[in-house]
């Protein structure tokens, strides 16, 4: 066990970044908000923390905690902005959002380091602290997919409009969805930059969007069991697929695309509807309904006026 | 209605003077309608009439142009959508309105998480908001509309006509003080109509009051105490049901195109 925690340390520490990293696309996923901001969050993270810690010698909880406030913040403020819009809009107004953030660790000057970063963030953050906080992201998510919170956010996804009806104020789960997604990207950014004591422009760019993204789509956005699942695989992927050498790209990619087209509810959906299938074939149809014939009646008679006559 | 009737029963809904136009187009306008408590009223038209909009500016999803619409007394046209719910008002849809991938239960339930002054109001935040409880509002809910059996469901495993009961349970799981209803019965079979009309009825004499929008004019004749014919945007004519639907200018709007397509 200690020969394959010490082989594979950084992976095992990338896990649980990746599972922050995830849980921050797949809360507003879940939402029906498609927002990508997570990577500009964890960019946030990141640098915030290097530079408190590298500049004031910060204890790291307490950098950690200080750069989730500015990633909440800078959350709540995007989503004044654009939670109004909707798909791809809102997509590519928070991919934007992740690139301005990039660009300006790039010219930050000397406050980021530039196109080299920062170098000799040197913390105290162990193992168990990855652990713990990981923890905390997943147990924090679980309850929000529970009980009444669960139902209702449910609603703001499915349909905004009976949302309203029944009394949920859709703008304001909306903007909790950009808050909650801002604090878990920017703890996994914070834990990347103190654990691996760097940060550099290109860890928080286009392809960290591209891996949330992924782990998302192939773990399943309807529950934080995906997106562990999603991070976990593609954090042991890559390695596991150097054996293809220079195939190893064209084979993850065939893996994406193939989960993509057709696991559109990712692994985690396949494993609810099988679930589902089952609960479903033991129970008996109750007295004086016939599903499967009134069904195809059902589809015949649609909203207008045809066939409704007095 | 007399003087001495007016005064008897006192307006939970009131409009005045309602316009909600789109550009030049007037979907409603100059409309007034007064909804006493404990009374069902309809509103019969032909499509385009108006009578969607009208519920959308009572629901407050369209914006009003002009005119009042007061609640209890109260002006109403100034709160937003999400918080009609907290002044208990119900409503359903004109299209079945189900969150697909929960069951039956949990889609009331959805319902009565909105409702104030329930026991679960009573329960600590923490188990309000993460517990898995089921509301008692729920079961009497399911009982009323007869889905004993369906809890488990899901929208997609049921009738259509069925899916609409489940509409209208999650609406009376708010528990409401004034339910819309959108086209309840539309979609479903002549024993599934009657069913709803006995409901409807039965929930009238327990004092709620409701609005009911459809196209069917036996069941509104059968349910409705009151009835308002809309024809562009506007009330033609209203008063008891049977009175309503024999008046020659509805005849003409819609009774008479209708029967011509029969």
């Amino acid at each position: 066990m200690s020969d394959f925690y010490a082989a594979n340390l950084v992976l095992i520490q990338s896990t649980f970044i990746g599972i922050l990293l995830a849980l921050s696309v797949q809360v507003p996923m879940r939402a029906g908000v498609f927002s990508f901001a997570g990577a500009g969050s964890y960019g946030i993270g990141a640098y915030v923390s290097a530079i408190l810690v590298l500049k004031t010698g910060m204890p790291s909880l307490l950098a950690i905690l200080i750069s989730g406030i500015v990633a909440m913040v800078v959350g709540l403020l995007l989503g004044l902005l654009v939670a109004h819009l909707g798909g791809l809009y809102l997509a590519m107004a928070t991919v934007s959002f992740d690139l301005i953030v990039s660009v300006l660790a790039i010219n930050g000057g000397d406050l980021t380091g530039g196109v080299t970063g920062l170098f000799g963030v040197l913390s105290d953050v162990t193992i168990f602290h990855l652990i713990g906080l990981a923890l905390l992201g997943i147990v924090g998510v679980a309850l929000t997919e529970r009980g009444r919170v669960g139902r209702r956010v449910d609603a703001v996804r499915d349909d905004p409009e009976l949302a309203q009806s029944v009394g949920i104020s859709v703008r304001r789960y909306r903007l909790a969805a950009f808050v909650v997604s801002g604090l878990l990207g920017s703890v996994a950014g914070s834990l990347n930059s103190l654990v691996r004591s760097t940060i550099s422009p290109s860890d928080i760019g286009f392809s960290l969007i591209v891996l949330a993204l992924t782990m998302i789509i192939v773990g399943g956005a309807q529950s934080w069991k995906g997106a562990v699942l999603g991070a976990v695989i593609f954090t042991w992927l890559p390695p596991l697929l150097a054996g293809f050498g220079q195939l190893q790209h064209v084979v993850y990619g065939v893996i994406v695309a193939t989960a993509a087209i057709f696991v559109p509810g990712g692994l985690y959906g396949i494993y609810s509807e099988a679930r589902y299938r089952r609960t479903r074939a033991k129970r008996k149809p109750p007295q004086g309904e016939a599903p499967a014939h009134e069904q195809a009646l059902a589809i015949s008679v649609p909203n207008g006026d045809a066939g409704r006559s007095a | 209605m007399s003087a001495a009737e007016a005064t008897a029963t006192r307006p939970v809904l009131e409009i005045r003077d309602l316009a909600v136009h789109f550009g030049g187009v007037k979907a409603v306008d100059r409309l007034s309608m007064r909804l006493d408590e404990g009374r069902i009223y309809g509103i019969i038209g032909p499509n385009g009439s108006g009578k969607s909009t009208l519920l959308g500016a009572v629901t407050r999803l369209t914006p009003l142009t002009s005119g009042e619409i007061l609640f209890d007394g109260e002006p109403f046209h100034t709160v937003h959508a999400s918080q009609i719910a907290a002044k208990r008002i119900a409503r359903t849809f004109q299209t079945v309105r189900l969150l697909p991938d929960v069951s039956v239960r949990d889609n009331i339930q959805l319902g009565a998480d909105a409702a104030r002054g329930d026991v679960d109001e009573r329960r600590g935040w923490w188990a309000r908001n993460f517990g898995t409880h089921t509301s008692p509002a729920v079961a009497s809910a399911i009982a009323r509309t007869r889905l004993g059996g369906f809890e488990d469901y899901r929208p997609a495993e049921m009738s259509y006509g069925t899916q609409r009961r489940v509409e209208i349970a999650r609406a009376l799981a708010l528990d409401p003080r004034l339910l819309l209803l959108d086209e309840p019965t539309a979609g479903m079979n002549q024993r599934e109509r009657g069913e709803i009309s006995t409901l409807l009825k039965e929930l009238r004499d327990e004092g709620l009051t409701q609005l009911l929008v459809e196209h069917d004019v036996q069941m509104m004749v059968d349910t409705c105490d009151y009835v308002f014919a809309m024809n562009l945007g506007t009330v033609i004519a209203q008063g008891r049901p049977e009175d309503v639907v024999r008046d020659p200018q509805v005849q003409e709007a819609y009774l008479g195109k209708k029967f011509r397509h029969a």
